[in-house]
């Protein structure tokens, strides 16, 4: 009896210390949006954690500068577009690539199997220039088909999650469907599809992060004479002699945050339980 | 039916394998043969053999990346692990909150690494002027623990919610025998919990360590190497030694770096994967 | 399941689809890039790798203003701050390479020269006002300079008038450090500083470890009649001390928390009137003006004195680092047409005038359009009136680990955690340190 009252009495503790840590988790994002609300010359070091007054107040001032000067719409648009059509690229090539390497045995299958395992280690440094010459020399520097520069690249991973999971998939539904006359490619879309579909999700999360938050890829492959995908649009807030636009900045950081922030609160169970098959099939 | 499949290979492999001979195979092959060879474009190549490899080791801003490199990597390791299993233990107590407190930590990982680092760069500017202690890119010891603040505020919340589901994985039968033989919270602990989420510590060490060891992205935005390239980690030396540097030798030199940093991450998933491995329980 | 059948139609549609974007994309594209070099044979196109940010818009709209006259495409890219290098480097790898890039002087050069076209005896070289202004490789003329450029003391004058002074009664060493100190000494009267922070970090430490650190090897050049060396002596340290002391001490905060600012933070307090003067260039002029900032009566640009040389006759800090180059590996027609632009650019009446209005610059061609930019037009009239600018030495400086090695040691004088030996030994030893490595790596 005394001794869940003392575990209660912990536990009401410990709540109150876990949910500090909330408050300083969510601090520098709520720093960040205070600011991109302040006149730029009230953004300095000593006056960053001042909360804005009727003279610094500037409504949504910045994010109209930020979007307007940025062309920030159309770096949202690709990157949207990047990550949305990389991401579908990768999660139907490669659970078909994964299905073949699991059920046909093979010096093909071995090979691309041990290829993809080899290709997760491999950091993008040792690829980058060669890469970029490639998708140059290819012309698939624009928004509409670098997906396949990702596809290429982000294989790796999904190839490894999704042969994971059909290891441990039962042979028996699928030759039953054979027998019944369907043809592979029915058999993929029809039986193994849905069966796949939590593994999807969490391998489509795991590469949206990857594909919407990339830097150095798009930095170096994309043509820069028409597209910027976000990341490389929020360097373009410094100057050449040391100035930067902080206020229309930290507007554009919000711009960046805010919709990832919104769709994890709202697909959060999805995302947590991917993140955690993701790792465990890892 | 493995006959039949076999026989569609074009529809189910091919996509997949030209992609990844274009994004992968190719450009890694090519850049190993650059790497012994100097260009500055890829039409006026020399090959000069093993000379870039010995340049690599007489640049000191490499070993210095490298030693940096190394001991952030160890630090980042243990403090993301320990605080992140720290907290699920936390978070599996059922304490009020829970799911409040999972959404939270989780959250800062969905942010990209370049904004991250401008966000923090605000953040700890900030503090240091309160504290009149000179800015972030001035100091090469606060540049070190402003990355290891920013990797953990990442990361403990993805490693967390690994923790969180190992945890939950252990028999509860297992915890109940264990109380039953008058085993203490302490001892339950390190003698049934921690062994039974070693398939857990394994891929989190993994993700952690090389993560950290190829970070890039907020190394980049945060303190840019500053001062002086003293905060400067191996992925962004090479790209600084590849792209920011010119003169006809520093592109092939980067390159052998890359081929060196490649090498390393290797060697360090390698060792990493069996000493965890060996400590794990069989079930 | 007759919805299933189509969805799963649909989805086979669609990897069909990517299979033949997959696939066909490679075929036609290596058709792309052998027709193009063919193609381009009748009109050549312009692409200009721009290197400050702040004046992208007003040469994308030059740019769109040519086009719309002669019908050659220009593009226009901006690489973003810090990146320029990086940026270059990067687009020159690629088949479809910047056209149009620029060096920061002869060290700049020495990086790039392999790619840049010979401009001798160009309409473009023969329009330039001076050939100091021509960037030489030997015989060869690889670069022009587009941009002269002035800096000094920014003063407030409003704030200047209320401590009692004019800007004229500042012409001397002893006269600045005169009228800081006793701003200082009345701070808390008056209500403002006599500097400005610093801004020591990447931000703007440019301003103490490359353009004030011009003034003593300037007057050391000026004193050995040379123009550049491989062996700095450091004779006019004891000024730069002296000068720099003076702006950390009167400055709007402790010397020891200087550190802690940054060049925004710096620029801020001089738009909030907190100090009078401000160190930076005419470059900074747009920053300063216009919306929330100050209108021309009561700014004013003075030279820096450190109290070397003929003060009463020193002009401001006058000179030039920003070179374009054309890359010669780029199709002939192309080398043409932005031989074309450039010409129409520093000629053409459009070009001129916007060179000068909407960018501020004061570019060194005969046809240049006067400029409204305040600090440039004090420049000229200082010229005019016999004054010798300083010239700008830092394209002779070592290296970037020169500069930071001296920037790294000012901030560690100004914080109290260094003293001013450090800066004499990166300065004097540093600069002796990394002309030996250059010459190794050569």
């Amino acid at each position: 009896m005394s001794a869940s009252k003392m575990t209660r009495r912990v536990n009401a503790v410990l709540s109150v210390l876990l949910g500090l840590l909330c408050i300083a988790y969510v601090y520098p994002i709520f720093l960040i949006l205070i600011n991109s609300l302040k006149t730029e010359r009230a953004i300095t070091t000593a006056t960053v954690f001042e909360l804005p007054t009727a003279e610094t107040f500037v409504k949504f001032q910045n994010y109209i500068t930020g979007i307007t000067s940025m062309n920030f719409l159309q770096s949202f648009w690709y990157s949207l577009f990047i990550s949305v059509s990389s991401v579908f690229l990768i999660l139907l090539c490669c659970s078909m690539c994964a299905w073949f390497i699991t059920r046909v045995k093979g010096k093909l299958s071995s090979a691309m199997y041990y290829l993809c395992v080899f290709s997760m280690v491999v950091p993008f440094q040792m690829v980058m220039f060669t890469l970029a010459k490639t998708a140059d020399t290819l012309k698939l520097n624009n928004p509409y088909n670098i997906c396949i520069i990702y596809l290429g690249f982000g294989a790796g991973l999904a190839v490894f999650m999704f042969t994971g999971f059909m290891k441990s998939m039962p042979v028996e539904i699928e030759e039953a469907a054979m027998i019944d006359g369907c043809n592979p490619l029915q058999i993929f879309f029809k039986v193994v599809c849905p069966i796949l579909k939590p593994t999807m999700i969490s391998t489509a999360i795991l590469e949206v992060m990857w594909v919407w938050n990339d830097y150095l890829l798009p930095t170096l492959v994309l043509d820069i004479k028409s597209y910027r995908t976000i990341p490389m649009a929020i360097q373009y807030f410094r100057g050449s002699y040391g100035k930067v636009e902080m206020g229309p900045m930290m507007g554009c950081i919000m711009l960046t945050v805010l919709p990832v922030v919104i769709l994890y609160l709202i697909c959060q169970k999805y995302i947590i339980e991917g993140v955690v098959a993701g790792a465990v099939k890892g | 039916m493995e006959k039949s499949i076999r026989k569609f290979w074009p529809i189910f492999v091919l996509p997949t394998l030209a992609a990844f001979i274009i994004g992968f195979i190719w450009p890694f092959i090519w850049g190993i043969g650059l790497s012994f060879c100097q260009f500055i474009t890829v039409d006026r190549v020399n090959f000069v053999g093993l000379q870039n490899y010995i340049s690599v080791w007489a640049d000191n801003t490499f070993t210095h990346a490298f030693a940096f490199t190394t001991l952030f990597t160890i630090v980042s390791t243990v403090l993301i692990n320990l605080c992140g299993f720290g907290l699920a233990l936390l978070l599996t107590r059922h304490i009020k909150g829970t799911n409040l407190f999972r959404t939270v930590y989780f959250m800062p990982n969905l942010i990209g690494g370049v904004v991250l680092g401008y966000i923090w760069q605000t953040l700890f500017n900030g503090i240091l002027t309160i504290l009149g202690k000179p800015l972030i890119t001035l100091n090469a010891t606060y540049g070190f623990w402003g990355l290891i603040i920013l990797m953990c505020w990442q990361q403990i919340g993805y490693m967390m919610i690994i923790y969180i589901a190992g945890l939950q994985n252990v028999p509860p039968d297992l915890i109940e025998a264990a109380k039953i033989d008058g085993a203490n919270s302490r001892q339950i602990l390190t003698k049934v919990k921690i062994p039974m989420v070693m398939p857990s510590v394994t891929i989190c060490t993994f993700l952690t360590l090389t993560n950290s060891f190829k970070l890039f992205d907020q190394n980049l935005s945060l303190t840019g190497g500053e001062p002086a390239k003293s905060t400067m980690m191996l992925a962004y030396n090479i790209y600084d030694t590849f792209y920011a540097r010119s003169g006809p030798q520093w592109k092939g030199i980067g390159q052998a770096k890359a081929v060196v940093f490649f090498l390393a991450v290797i060697v360090i998933a390698l060792i990493q994967l069996r000493i965890t491995r060996s400590k794990e329980v069989q079930q | 399941m007759n919805a299933k059948k189509i969805i799963s139609l649909l989805i086979v549609c669609a990897m069909a689809a990517a299979l033949l974007v997959g696939c066909g994309s490679s075929a036609p594209a290596t058709n792309d890039a052998s027709g193009e070099t063919a193609s381009t044979g009748a009109t050549g196109k312009v692409y200009y790798l721009n290197f400050k940010p702040e004046q992208d818009q007003q040469w994308q709209d030059l740019a769109a203003a040519y086009t719309a006259e002669t019908g050659v495409p220009v593009t226009v890219v901006t690489a973003a701050s810090g990146e320029y290098e990086t940026t270059l480097m990067s687009e020159m790898a690629k088949s479809d390479a910047p056209t149009l890039f620029q060096v920061n002087g002869p060290v700049g050069l020495a990086n790039w020269k392999d790619y840049c076209y010979d401009l001798s005896g160009t309409e473009l070289v023969s329009e330039l006002t001076s050939d100091a202004y021509a960037l030489k490789d030997g015989e060869a003329t690889l670069g022009v300079g587009y941009v002269i450029e002035s800096y000094g003391l920014i003063a407030n004058k409003d704030l200047l008038e209320q401590a009692g002074y004019t800007v004229e009664d500042i012409n001397s060493f002893e006269s600045l450090k005169a009228i800081a100190e006793d701003i200082t000494a009345r701070q808390d009267e008056l209500g403002f500083a006599a500097f400005t922070s610093a801004g020591m970090d990447g931000s703007s430490d440019w301003r103490y470890k490359t353009h004030l650190a011009n003034l003593p090897i300037y007057f050391e050049y000026q004193a050995d009649g040379i123009t550049s060396t491989d062996a700095i002596k450091g004779t006019y340290l004891d000024n730069y001390k002296n000068i720099f002391d003076l702006y950390i001490n009167n400055s709007t905060c402790d010397p020891t928390q200087l550190a802690g600012k940054t060049g925004d933070d710096s620029r801020n307090e001089f738009l909030a009137g907190e100090a009078v003067f401000y160190q930076n260039g005419s470059w900074e002029y747009v920053n300063l003006t216009g919306e929330n900032g100050f209108t021309d009566d009561q700014l004013a640009m003075i030279p820096i004195y450190i109290g070397v040389g003929d003060e009463a006759n020193q002009g401001l800090c006058t000179g030039c680092e920003n070179y374009w180059c054309i890359n010669n590996a780029a199709p002939e027609e192309d080398i043409q047409a932005t031989l074309d632009f450039l010409t129409w650019c520093v000629t053409s009446e459009e070009g001129t005038a916007a060179l000068a209005n909407e960018m501020g610059f004061v570019i060194p061609f005969k046809g240049a359009a006067e400029s409204t930019n305040l600090f440039v037009k004090q420049d000229s009239e200082m010229t005019a009136a016999g004054k010798v600018p300083v010239a700008w030495t830092f394209t002779t400086m070592p290296s970037e680990n020169w500069k930071n090695g001296v920037g790294s040691a000012l901030t560690a004088y100004a914080a109290g955690t260094g003293d001013w030996d450090g800066v004499v030994t990166a300065f004097v030893d540093g600069w002796a340190a990394e002309v030996a490595l250059s010459a190794n790596a050569g």
